[in-house]
Protein backbone atom coordinates (compact mmCIF):
# COMPACT_ATOMS: atom_id res chain seq x y z
CA UNK A 1 0.00 0.00 0.00
CA UNK A 2 2.60 2.46 1.17
CA UNK A 3 4.46 1.84 -2.62
CA UNK A 4 0.89 1.75 -4.77
CA UNK A 5 -0.16 5.20 -3.02
CA UNK A 6 2.05 7.73 -4.86
CA UNK A 7 1.70 6.00 -8.43
CA UNK A 8 -2.51 6.16 -8.22
CA UNK A 9 -1.84 9.41 -7.25
CA UNK A 10 -0.01 10.38 -10.39
CA UNK A 11 -2.31 8.02 -12.39
CA UNK A 12 -5.36 9.96 -10.59
CA UNK A 13 -4.30 13.31 -11.79
CA UNK A 14 -3.31 11.96 -15.45
CA UNK A 15 -6.64 10.49 -15.99
CA UNK A 16 -7.99 13.84 -14.94
CA UNK A 17 -5.96 15.83 -17.54
CA UNK A 18 -6.78 14.03 -19.68
CA UNK A 19 -10.36 13.79 -19.24
CA UNK A 20 -10.73 17.60 -18.75
CA UNK A 21 -8.44 18.06 -22.00
CA UNK A 22 -10.92 15.53 -24.14
CA UNK A 23 -14.09 17.31 -22.29
CA UNK A 24 -12.46 21.05 -23.96
CA UNK A 25 -12.33 19.25 -27.30
CA UNK A 26 -15.47 17.52 -26.87
CA UNK A 27 -16.84 21.02 -26.05
CA UNK A 28 -14.78 23.21 -29.13
CA UNK A 29 -16.62 20.23 -31.53
CA UNK A 30 -20.10 20.62 -30.15
CA UNK A 31 -19.93 24.47 -30.18
CA UNK A 32 -17.96 25.92 -32.54
CA UNK A 33 -16.68 23.01 -35.17
CA UNK A 34 -19.96 21.22 -35.93
CA UNK A 35 -22.67 22.17 -38.40
CA UNK A 36 -26.04 23.57 -36.95
CA UNK A 37 -28.68 20.97 -37.67
CA UNK A 38 -31.22 21.99 -40.31
CA UNK A 39 -34.42 22.11 -38.47
CA UNK A 40 -33.88 22.01 -34.76
CA UNK A 41 -30.90 25.52 -34.61
CA UNK A 42 -28.60 25.76 -32.46
CA UNK A 43 -30.37 24.20 -29.66
CA UNK A 44 -29.92 20.70 -31.10
CA UNK A 45 -26.03 20.87 -29.58
CA UNK A 46 -27.78 20.36 -26.01
CA UNK A 47 -27.76 16.37 -27.21
CA UNK A 48 -23.84 16.16 -27.44
CA UNK A 49 -24.08 16.72 -24.16
CA UNK A 50 -27.79 15.02 -23.03
CA UNK A 51 -26.38 12.01 -24.72
CA UNK A 52 -23.69 11.05 -23.02
CA UNK A 53 -25.10 11.89 -19.88
CA UNK A 54 -27.88 9.56 -20.55
CA UNK A 55 -26.26 6.28 -21.96
CA UNK A 56 -23.73 6.60 -19.54
CA UNK A 57 -27.05 6.78 -16.76
CA UNK A 58 -27.99 3.05 -17.71
CA UNK A 59 -24.30 1.69 -17.25
CA UNK A 60 -23.46 2.87 -13.57
CA UNK A 61 -27.09 1.13 -12.47
CA UNK A 62 -25.75 -2.11 -13.55
CA UNK A 63 -22.10 -1.39 -11.49
CA UNK A 64 -24.18 -0.80 -8.71
CA UNK A 65 -26.53 -3.87 -9.39
CA UNK A 66 -23.26 -6.03 -9.31
CA UNK A 67 -21.43 -4.96 -6.79
CA UNK A 68 -24.60 -5.10 -4.40
CA UNK A 69 -24.74 -8.67 -5.78
CA UNK A 70 -21.34 -9.22 -4.43
CA UNK A 71 -21.76 -7.89 -1.28
CA UNK A 72 -24.70 -10.32 -0.32
CA UNK A 73 -22.38 -13.06 -1.68
CA UNK A 74 -19.56 -12.00 0.68
CA UNK A 75 -21.35 -10.58 3.74
CA UNK A 76 -20.75 -14.00 5.69
CA UNK A 77 -17.87 -15.28 3.39
CA UNK A 78 -15.58 -12.45 3.38
CA UNK A 79 -16.64 -9.50 5.28
CA UNK A 80 -13.70 -7.13 4.22
CA UNK A 81 -14.67 -7.56 0.69
CA UNK A 82 -17.98 -7.28 1.38
CA UNK A 83 -17.32 -3.92 2.54
CA UNK A 84 -14.88 -2.93 -0.43
CA UNK A 85 -18.39 -3.67 -3.01
CA UNK A 86 -20.46 -1.94 -0.72
CA UNK A 87 -18.66 0.85 -0.80
CA UNK A 88 -18.30 0.84 -4.78
CA UNK A 89 -22.46 -0.08 -4.72
CA UNK A 90 -22.63 3.15 -3.15
CA UNK A 91 -20.09 5.76 -5.17
CA UNK A 92 -22.19 3.61 -8.03
CA UNK A 93 -25.38 4.64 -6.63
CA UNK A 94 -24.24 8.55 -6.39
CA UNK A 95 -23.21 8.92 -9.72
CA UNK A 96 -26.34 6.92 -11.36
CA UNK A 97 -28.45 9.65 -9.75
CA UNK A 98 -26.06 12.63 -10.78
CA UNK A 99 -25.89 11.02 -14.26
CA UNK A 100 -29.45 10.12 -14.66
CA UNK A 101 -30.63 13.74 -13.41
CA UNK A 102 -28.60 15.49 -15.69
CA UNK A 103 -29.94 13.61 -18.57
CA UNK A 104 -33.26 13.93 -17.51
CA UNK A 105 -32.86 17.98 -16.77
CA UNK A 106 -30.93 18.43 -20.07
CA UNK A 107 -33.60 16.18 -22.28
CA UNK A 108 -36.63 18.58 -20.44
CA UNK A 109 -34.31 21.73 -21.38
CA UNK A 110 -34.05 20.34 -24.79
CA UNK A 111 -37.36 19.03 -25.43
CA UNK A 112 -39.18 22.32 -24.70
CA UNK A 113 -37.60 24.46 -27.93
CA UNK A 114 -37.38 21.66 -30.04
CA UNK A 115 -40.52 19.85 -29.42
CA UNK A 116 -42.62 22.26 -27.60
CA UNK A 117 -43.29 19.59 -24.95
CA UNK A 118 -41.58 19.62 -21.49
CA UNK A 119 -42.17 15.74 -20.97
CA UNK A 120 -43.95 13.20 -22.33
CA UNK A 121 -45.12 9.80 -20.36
CA UNK A 122 -43.92 6.96 -23.38
CA UNK A 123 -41.81 4.23 -22.36
CA UNK A 124 -38.41 5.56 -22.34
CA UNK A 125 -39.12 8.59 -20.58
CA UNK A 126 -41.11 6.85 -18.03
CA UNK A 127 -38.66 4.21 -17.07
CA UNK A 128 -35.78 6.87 -16.91
CA UNK A 129 -37.36 8.88 -14.72
CA UNK A 130 -38.41 5.83 -12.41
CA UNK A 131 -34.87 4.71 -12.41
CA UNK A 132 -33.86 8.01 -11.08
CA UNK A 133 -36.77 7.83 -7.80
CA UNK A 134 -35.72 4.09 -7.60
CA UNK A 135 -31.99 5.22 -6.39
CA UNK A 136 -32.81 8.80 -5.01
CA UNK A 137 -34.46 6.34 -2.11
CA UNK A 138 -31.90 3.70 -2.08
CA UNK A 139 -29.79 6.29 -1.07
CA UNK A 140 -32.25 7.90 1.19
CA UNK A 141 -32.76 4.17 2.49
CA UNK A 142 -28.95 3.88 2.86
CA UNK A 143 -28.73 7.41 4.61
CA UNK A 144 -32.05 6.60 7.13
CA UNK A 145 -31.17 2.91 8.00
CA UNK A 146 -29.40 2.14 11.31
CA UNK A 147 -26.12 1.77 10.92
CA UNK A 148 -24.88 -2.02 10.06
CA UNK A 149 -27.97 -2.54 7.84
CA UNK A 150 -27.31 0.19 5.64
CA UNK A 151 -25.46 -2.42 3.23
CA UNK A 152 -28.21 -5.38 3.56
CA UNK A 153 -31.03 -2.91 2.86
CA UNK A 154 -29.56 -1.16 -0.26
CA UNK A 155 -28.43 -4.76 -1.68
CA UNK A 156 -31.76 -5.54 -1.20
CA UNK A 157 -33.06 -2.61 -2.47
CA UNK A 158 -30.90 -2.71 -5.39
CA UNK A 159 -32.20 -6.09 -6.55
CA UNK A 160 -35.60 -4.80 -6.43
CA UNK A 161 -34.84 -1.97 -8.69
CA UNK A 162 -32.66 -4.10 -11.41
CA UNK A 163 -35.79 -6.36 -11.60
CA UNK A 164 -38.30 -3.43 -11.61
CA UNK A 165 -36.81 -0.92 -14.36
CA UNK A 166 -36.82 -3.72 -17.31
CA UNK A 167 -40.44 -5.01 -16.04
CA UNK A 168 -41.82 -0.58 -16.10
CA UNK A 169 -39.73 -0.37 -19.56
CA UNK A 170 -42.10 -3.55 -21.22
CA UNK A 171 -45.30 -2.81 -20.12
CA UNK A 172 -45.51 0.91 -20.99
CA UNK A 173 -43.63 0.05 -24.04
CA UNK A 174 -46.67 -2.40 -24.46
CA UNK A 175 -49.24 -0.23 -23.22
CA UNK A 176 -48.02 2.84 -25.71
CA UNK A 177 -48.65 0.46 -28.47
CA UNK A 178 -52.05 0.31 -27.97
CA UNK A 179 -52.40 4.11 -27.43
CA UNK A 180 -49.90 5.91 -29.63
CA UNK A 181 -48.29 8.98 -27.45
CA UNK A 182 -46.60 11.97 -28.90
CA UNK A 183 -42.50 10.19 -29.94
CA UNK A 184 -40.00 12.57 -30.21
CA UNK A 185 -36.27 12.56 -29.26
CA UNK A 186 -33.65 11.75 -31.99
CA UNK A 187 -35.05 8.24 -33.59
CA UNK A 188 -35.18 6.92 -36.81
CA UNK A 189 -32.35 6.85 -38.86
CA UNK A 190 -28.88 7.29 -38.08
CA UNK A 191 -26.60 10.73 -37.18
CA UNK A 192 -25.64 12.64 -39.94
CA UNK A 193 -21.62 11.82 -40.58
CA UNK A 194 -20.68 15.33 -39.56
CA UNK A 195 -21.92 15.36 -36.50
CA UNK A 196 -20.01 12.31 -35.48
CA UNK A 197 -17.07 14.14 -34.00
CA UNK A 198 -18.79 15.84 -31.50
CA UNK A 199 -20.77 12.70 -30.63
CA UNK A 200 -17.67 10.90 -30.20
CA UNK A 201 -15.55 12.66 -28.14
CA UNK A 202 -17.68 14.10 -25.83
CA UNK A 203 -19.17 10.65 -25.21
CA UNK A 204 -15.62 9.46 -24.33
CA UNK A 205 -14.99 12.80 -22.28
CA UNK A 206 -18.40 11.96 -20.49
CA UNK A 207 -17.32 8.48 -19.60
CA UNK A 208 -13.69 9.41 -18.46
CA UNK A 209 -15.13 11.63 -16.06
CA UNK A 210 -17.82 9.33 -15.24
CA UNK A 211 -15.30 6.84 -14.29
CA UNK A 212 -13.17 9.43 -12.25
CA UNK A 213 -16.02 10.49 -10.17
CA UNK A 214 -17.09 7.25 -9.69
CA UNK A 215 -13.41 5.64 -8.49
CA UNK A 216 -12.81 8.80 -6.66
CA UNK A 217 -16.09 8.41 -4.42
CA UNK A 218 -15.04 4.63 -4.04
CA UNK A 219 -11.76 5.88 -3.01
CA UNK A 220 -13.21 8.83 -0.18
CA UNK A 221 -16.22 6.07 0.91
CA UNK A 222 -12.84 3.14 1.47
CA UNK A 223 -10.55 6.00 3.19
CA UNK A 224 -14.21 6.55 5.40
CA UNK A 225 -14.36 2.93 5.95
CA UNK A 226 -10.87 2.33 6.82
CA UNK A 227 -10.74 5.77 9.09
CA UNK A 228 -13.62 4.25 10.66
CA UNK A 229 -12.38 0.91 11.70
CA UNK A 230 -9.36 2.61 12.96
CA UNK A 231 -10.95 4.53 14.86
CA UNK A 232 -12.86 1.42 16.67
CA UNK A 233 -9.42 -0.64 17.01
CA UNK A 234 -8.07 2.91 18.90
CA UNK A 235 -11.09 2.44 21.01
CA UNK A 236 -10.77 -1.19 22.06
CA UNK A 237 -7.10 -0.53 22.28
CA UNK A 238 -7.84 2.57 24.78
CA UNK A 239 -10.35 0.20 26.94
CA UNK A 240 -7.67 -2.65 27.14
CA UNK A 241 -5.08 -0.18 28.89
CA UNK A 242 -7.96 0.44 31.55
CA UNK A 243 -5.66 0.22 34.43
CA UNK A 244 -6.53 -2.39 37.09
CA UNK B 1 -47.57 -28.72 4.93
CA UNK B 2 -45.82 -27.46 8.26
CA UNK B 3 -44.64 -24.41 6.28
CA UNK B 4 -48.50 -23.39 5.37
CA UNK B 5 -49.05 -23.86 8.89
CA UNK B 6 -46.94 -21.52 10.03
CA UNK B 7 -48.22 -19.24 7.38
CA UNK B 8 -51.73 -19.49 8.84
CA UNK B 9 -50.77 -19.10 12.45
CA UNK B 10 -48.88 -15.83 11.50
CA UNK B 11 -51.36 -15.21 9.78
CA UNK B 12 -54.03 -16.10 12.77
CA UNK B 13 -52.14 -13.49 14.72
CA UNK B 14 -52.27 -10.75 12.85
CA UNK B 15 -55.84 -10.95 12.60
CA UNK B 16 -56.65 -11.35 16.35
CA UNK B 17 -54.33 -8.60 17.19
CA UNK B 18 -55.95 -6.57 14.57
CA UNK B 19 -59.38 -7.20 15.84
CA UNK B 20 -58.97 -6.59 19.29
CA UNK B 21 -57.50 -2.47 18.13
CA UNK B 22 -59.00 -2.13 15.13
CA UNK B 23 -56.82 1.03 14.02
CA UNK B 24 -55.52 -0.01 11.02
CA UNK B 25 -58.77 -0.67 9.52
CA UNK B 26 -60.36 2.71 11.02
CA UNK B 27 -57.70 4.74 9.90
CA UNK B 28 -57.93 2.87 6.37
CA UNK B 29 -61.42 3.22 6.18
CA UNK B 30 -61.41 6.91 7.15
CA UNK B 31 -58.78 7.87 5.01
CA UNK B 32 -60.44 6.54 1.47
CA UNK B 33 -63.78 7.99 2.70
CA UNK B 34 -61.69 11.01 2.86
CA UNK B 35 -60.78 10.73 -0.19
CA UNK B 36 -64.07 9.89 -2.17
CA UNK B 37 -65.19 12.99 -0.29
CA UNK B 38 -62.32 14.96 -1.79
CA UNK B 39 -62.66 13.99 -5.73
CA UNK B 40 -66.29 14.18 -4.95
CA UNK B 41 -66.20 17.96 -4.72
CA UNK B 42 -63.60 18.94 -7.08
CA UNK B 43 -64.95 16.63 -9.89
CA UNK B 44 -68.46 16.74 -9.22
CA UNK B 45 -69.08 13.32 -10.63
CA UNK B 46 -72.36 13.04 -10.84
CA UNK B 47 -72.82 15.76 -13.67
CA UNK B 48 -69.98 13.80 -16.19
CA UNK B 49 -70.84 10.40 -15.91
CA UNK B 50 -68.57 9.66 -19.02
CA UNK B 51 -65.66 11.22 -17.24
CA UNK B 52 -66.36 9.68 -13.51
CA UNK B 53 -65.64 6.63 -15.05
CA UNK B 54 -62.50 7.59 -17.02
CA UNK B 55 -61.26 8.65 -13.81
CA UNK B 56 -63.06 6.60 -11.36
CA UNK B 57 -60.55 3.76 -11.82
CA UNK B 58 -57.37 5.63 -10.94
CA UNK B 59 -59.49 7.51 -8.23
CA UNK B 60 -59.64 4.05 -6.15
CA UNK B 61 -56.51 2.84 -6.93
CA UNK B 62 -55.03 6.09 -5.60
CA UNK B 63 -57.19 6.05 -2.55
CA UNK B 64 -56.15 2.46 -2.01
CA UNK B 65 -52.66 2.97 -2.35
CA UNK B 66 -52.21 5.90 -0.09
CA UNK B 67 -55.23 4.59 2.66
CA UNK B 68 -52.73 1.15 2.79
CA UNK B 69 -49.46 2.63 3.30
CA UNK B 70 -50.68 4.57 6.20
CA UNK B 71 -51.97 0.59 7.33
CA UNK B 72 -48.38 -1.03 6.67
CA UNK B 73 -46.05 1.23 8.89
CA UNK B 74 -48.11 0.07 11.65
CA UNK B 75 -48.42 -3.62 10.71
CA UNK B 76 -44.79 -4.02 11.39
CA UNK B 77 -44.66 -1.72 14.67
CA UNK B 78 -46.82 -4.52 16.09
CA UNK B 79 -43.77 -6.55 16.13
CA UNK B 80 -41.33 -4.18 18.02
CA UNK B 81 -43.03 -4.05 21.55
CA UNK B 82 -41.91 -6.75 23.82
CA UNK B 83 -38.74 -7.69 21.61
CA UNK B 84 -41.11 -9.74 19.44
CA UNK B 85 -38.64 -9.24 16.43
CA UNK B 86 -36.07 -10.70 17.96
CA UNK B 87 -38.45 -14.03 19.18
CA UNK B 88 -39.56 -14.17 15.47
CA UNK B 89 -35.70 -14.19 14.24
CA UNK B 90 -34.99 -17.27 17.01
CA UNK B 91 -38.20 -18.75 16.13
CA UNK B 92 -37.33 -21.85 14.27
CA UNK B 93 -40.14 -21.60 11.43
CA UNK B 94 -38.53 -19.82 8.07
CA UNK B 95 -38.49 -15.86 8.08
CA UNK B 96 -40.65 -16.48 4.96
CA UNK B 97 -43.70 -17.61 6.76
CA UNK B 98 -43.71 -14.59 8.80
CA UNK B 99 -43.52 -12.58 5.68
CA UNK B 100 -46.32 -14.03 3.81
CA UNK B 101 -48.36 -14.47 7.17
CA UNK B 102 -48.17 -10.98 7.95
CA UNK B 103 -48.76 -10.18 3.80
CA UNK B 104 -52.11 -12.20 3.84
CA UNK B 105 -53.33 -10.42 6.65
CA UNK B 106 -53.11 -7.27 5.13
CA UNK B 107 -54.33 -7.90 2.26
CA UNK B 108 -57.24 -9.14 4.38
CA UNK B 109 -57.45 -5.93 5.80
CA UNK B 110 -57.30 -3.53 2.36
CA UNK B 111 -59.93 -6.05 0.73
CA UNK B 112 -62.16 -5.51 3.84
CA UNK B 113 -61.69 -1.78 2.77
CA UNK B 114 -62.33 -1.99 -0.74
CA UNK B 115 -65.82 -4.16 0.16
CA UNK B 116 -66.95 -0.98 2.09
CA UNK B 117 -65.58 1.33 -0.13
CA UNK B 118 -66.89 -0.18 -3.59
CA UNK B 119 -70.71 0.96 -2.62
CA UNK B 120 -69.94 4.33 -1.22
CA UNK B 121 -68.04 4.63 -5.02
CA UNK B 122 -71.02 3.69 -6.51
CA UNK B 123 -73.23 5.67 -4.88
CA UNK B 124 -71.33 9.14 -4.39
CA UNK B 125 -69.78 8.94 -7.80
CA UNK B 126 -72.97 7.59 -9.30
CA UNK B 127 -70.96 4.69 -10.82
CA UNK B 128 -72.57 2.45 -13.31
CA UNK B 129 -69.75 0.03 -14.79
CA UNK B 130 -70.50 -0.24 -18.65
CA UNK B 131 -68.29 -3.78 -18.92
CA UNK B 132 -68.40 -6.97 -17.39
CA UNK B 133 -68.00 -6.37 -13.29
CA UNK B 134 -67.50 -9.48 -12.50
CA UNK B 135 -63.97 -9.38 -14.24
CA UNK B 136 -63.43 -6.75 -10.82
CA UNK B 137 -63.53 -9.59 -8.64
CA UNK B 138 -60.24 -10.87 -10.41
CA UNK B 139 -58.52 -7.46 -10.86
CA UNK B 140 -58.50 -6.06 -7.22
CA UNK B 141 -57.48 -8.70 -5.21
CA UNK B 142 -54.72 -9.57 -7.75
CA UNK B 143 -54.28 -5.49 -7.79
CA UNK B 144 -54.38 -5.45 -4.02
CA UNK B 145 -51.76 -8.23 -3.68
CA UNK B 146 -49.53 -6.68 -5.80
CA UNK B 147 -49.78 -3.47 -3.61
CA UNK B 148 -49.38 -5.55 -0.28
CA UNK B 149 -46.68 -7.83 -1.03
CA UNK B 150 -44.23 -5.12 -1.90
CA UNK B 151 -45.49 -2.58 0.79
CA UNK B 152 -45.20 -5.27 3.65
CA UNK B 153 -41.58 -6.13 2.48
CA UNK B 154 -40.57 -1.93 2.35
CA UNK B 155 -41.79 -1.61 5.71
CA UNK B 156 -40.13 -4.33 7.22
CA UNK B 157 -37.19 -2.44 5.34
CA UNK B 158 -37.54 0.61 7.54
CA UNK B 159 -38.48 -0.77 10.66
CA UNK B 160 -36.02 0.74 12.37
CA UNK B 161 -35.16 3.97 10.32
CA UNK B 162 -35.47 7.34 10.95
CA UNK B 163 -37.97 8.43 8.71
CA UNK B 164 -39.44 5.31 8.67
CA UNK B 165 -43.09 6.54 7.08
CA UNK B 166 -41.03 8.94 4.65
CA UNK B 167 -39.26 5.71 3.26
CA UNK B 168 -42.35 3.74 2.81
CA UNK B 169 -44.02 5.55 0.20
CA UNK B 170 -40.85 6.58 -1.31
CA UNK B 171 -39.74 2.91 -2.19
CA UNK B 172 -42.96 1.62 -3.06
CA UNK B 173 -44.04 4.07 -5.30
CA UNK B 174 -41.93 3.21 -7.95
CA UNK B 175 -41.77 0.15 -7.81
CA UNK B 176 -45.65 -0.81 -8.09
CA UNK B 177 -46.07 1.20 -11.20
CA UNK B 178 -46.41 -1.46 -13.39
CA UNK B 179 -48.71 -2.80 -11.65
CA UNK B 180 -50.59 0.40 -10.73
CA UNK B 181 -50.90 1.03 -14.48
CA UNK B 182 -52.04 -2.73 -15.12
CA UNK B 183 -54.68 -2.72 -12.32
CA UNK B 184 -55.91 1.12 -13.30
CA UNK B 185 -55.84 0.46 -17.06
CA UNK B 186 -57.52 -2.68 -16.08
CA UNK B 187 -60.13 -1.50 -13.96
CA UNK B 188 -61.07 1.89 -16.11
CA UNK B 189 -61.17 -0.51 -19.02
CA UNK B 190 -64.11 -3.01 -16.99
CA UNK B 191 -65.55 0.64 -16.20
CA UNK B 192 -65.63 2.33 -19.34
CA UNK B 193 -66.04 -0.96 -21.70
CA UNK B 194 -63.76 0.35 -24.12
CA UNK B 195 -61.05 -1.97 -24.18
CA UNK B 196 -62.00 -5.18 -25.64
CA UNK B 197 -61.85 -8.31 -22.80
CA UNK B 198 -58.54 -9.77 -24.79
CA UNK B 199 -56.98 -6.32 -23.58
CA UNK B 200 -58.36 -6.23 -20.46
CA UNK B 201 -57.18 -10.37 -20.53
CA UNK B 202 -53.66 -8.99 -20.79
CA UNK B 203 -53.61 -6.20 -18.41
CA UNK B 204 -54.75 -9.04 -15.58
CA UNK B 205 -52.03 -11.33 -17.18
CA UNK B 206 -49.31 -8.71 -16.87
CA UNK B 207 -50.70 -8.11 -13.00
CA UNK B 208 -50.41 -11.42 -12.48
CA UNK B 209 -47.49 -12.12 -13.70
CA UNK B 210 -46.05 -9.14 -11.66
CA UNK B 211 -47.61 -10.79 -8.50
CA UNK B 212 -45.52 -13.63 -9.20
CA UNK B 213 -42.32 -12.48 -9.95
CA UNK B 214 -42.49 -10.02 -6.80
CA UNK B 215 -44.03 -12.29 -4.42
CA UNK B 216 -40.64 -14.16 -5.15
CA UNK B 217 -38.23 -11.91 -4.59
CA UNK B 218 -39.93 -10.94 -1.16
CA UNK B 219 -40.06 -14.00 0.08
CA UNK B 220 -36.29 -15.28 -1.22
CA UNK B 221 -34.82 -11.70 0.62
CA UNK B 222 -36.90 -11.49 3.69
CA UNK B 223 -34.54 -13.77 5.05
CA UNK B 224 -31.81 -10.98 4.49
CA UNK B 225 -33.96 -8.70 5.41
CA UNK B 226 -34.82 -9.93 8.73
CA UNK B 227 -31.62 -11.02 9.70
CA UNK B 228 -30.08 -8.09 8.44
CA UNK B 229 -27.32 -7.47 11.50
CA UNK C 1 -21.26 29.28 -33.82
CA UNK C 2 -19.07 31.48 -32.32
CA UNK C 3 -18.38 33.13 -28.62
CA UNK C 4 -20.77 36.00 -29.57
CA UNK C 5 -23.16 33.95 -30.86
CA UNK C 6 -23.11 31.71 -27.64
CA UNK C 7 -23.58 33.30 -25.24
CA UNK C 8 -26.90 34.77 -26.63
CA UNK C 9 -29.81 35.39 -24.09
CA UNK C 10 -32.55 36.42 -26.71
CA UNK C 11 -34.38 33.39 -27.35
CA UNK C 12 -35.31 30.59 -25.43
CA UNK C 13 -33.68 27.97 -27.07
CA UNK C 14 -30.44 29.97 -26.67
CA UNK C 15 -30.65 30.12 -23.42
CA UNK C 16 -31.60 26.71 -22.97
CA UNK C 17 -28.23 25.68 -24.78
CA UNK C 18 -26.13 27.89 -22.43
CA UNK C 19 -28.51 26.73 -19.36
CA UNK C 20 -27.33 22.75 -20.47
CA UNK C 21 -24.14 23.41 -20.61
CA UNK C 22 -22.94 25.60 -17.57
CA UNK C 23 -25.58 23.67 -15.44
CA UNK C 24 -23.65 20.31 -16.30
CA UNK C 25 -19.98 21.73 -15.81
CA UNK C 26 -21.52 23.15 -12.33
CA UNK C 27 -23.18 20.63 -11.17
CA UNK C 28 -20.50 18.12 -12.21
CA UNK C 29 -17.84 20.32 -10.88
CA UNK C 30 -19.95 20.98 -7.57
CA UNK C 31 -20.32 17.13 -7.08
CA UNK C 32 -16.47 16.79 -7.45
CA UNK C 33 -16.02 19.38 -5.09
CA UNK C 34 -18.10 17.80 -2.89
CA UNK C 35 -15.97 14.22 -2.99
CA UNK C 36 -12.57 16.67 -3.03
CA UNK C 37 -13.71 18.31 0.25
CA UNK C 38 -14.75 15.42 1.95
CA UNK C 39 -11.74 13.50 1.31
CA UNK C 40 -9.68 16.57 2.74
CA UNK C 41 -11.71 16.29 6.10
CA UNK C 42 -11.50 12.87 6.34
CA UNK C 43 -8.28 11.03 8.27
CA UNK C 44 -5.92 9.27 6.01
CA UNK C 45 -4.70 6.06 6.79
CA UNK C 46 -1.95 5.43 9.53
CA UNK C 47 -0.45 2.42 7.50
Amino acid sequence: MEQRTPTLRSVAWLWFGITIAVLVVGFRQAIFLVPTEATMGNVQRIFYYHLPHAVLGLIFPYVNFIASLAYLFWRRRDPLKALTADALAVAAAEVTVLFVGIGLLSGMLWAKPAWGIWWAWDARLTTYLLLWLLYVSYLLLRRYSPSGQTGTFGAVLSVFAAIDVPIVYMSIQWWRTQHPAPVFGPNGGGIDPSFVPAVLWNMAGWAMWGVLILLFRFALERRRQLAEQEAALVAIEASLEIPQ
Amino acid sequence: MTYLRHVLDHLRKDLRLEWRSRDSINGMLFFALLVVVVFGLAFDPTSYPTITRQISGAILWVALLFASITALNQSWTREQSNNVLEAQRMAPSPASALFLGKALANLLFVLTVEAVLAPIFIVFFNLHALGNVWLLTLILPLGTWALVVNGTFFAALGLRARNRELLLPLLLLPVSLPALLAMVQATTGVLTAELDPIQIGTWIKQLAGYDIIFTTICILLFETVLNAE
Amino acid sequence: MTWQSFFDFSTMSHRHLIFVYAGIWLIQGAYLGWIAWNWSHTKGSRH
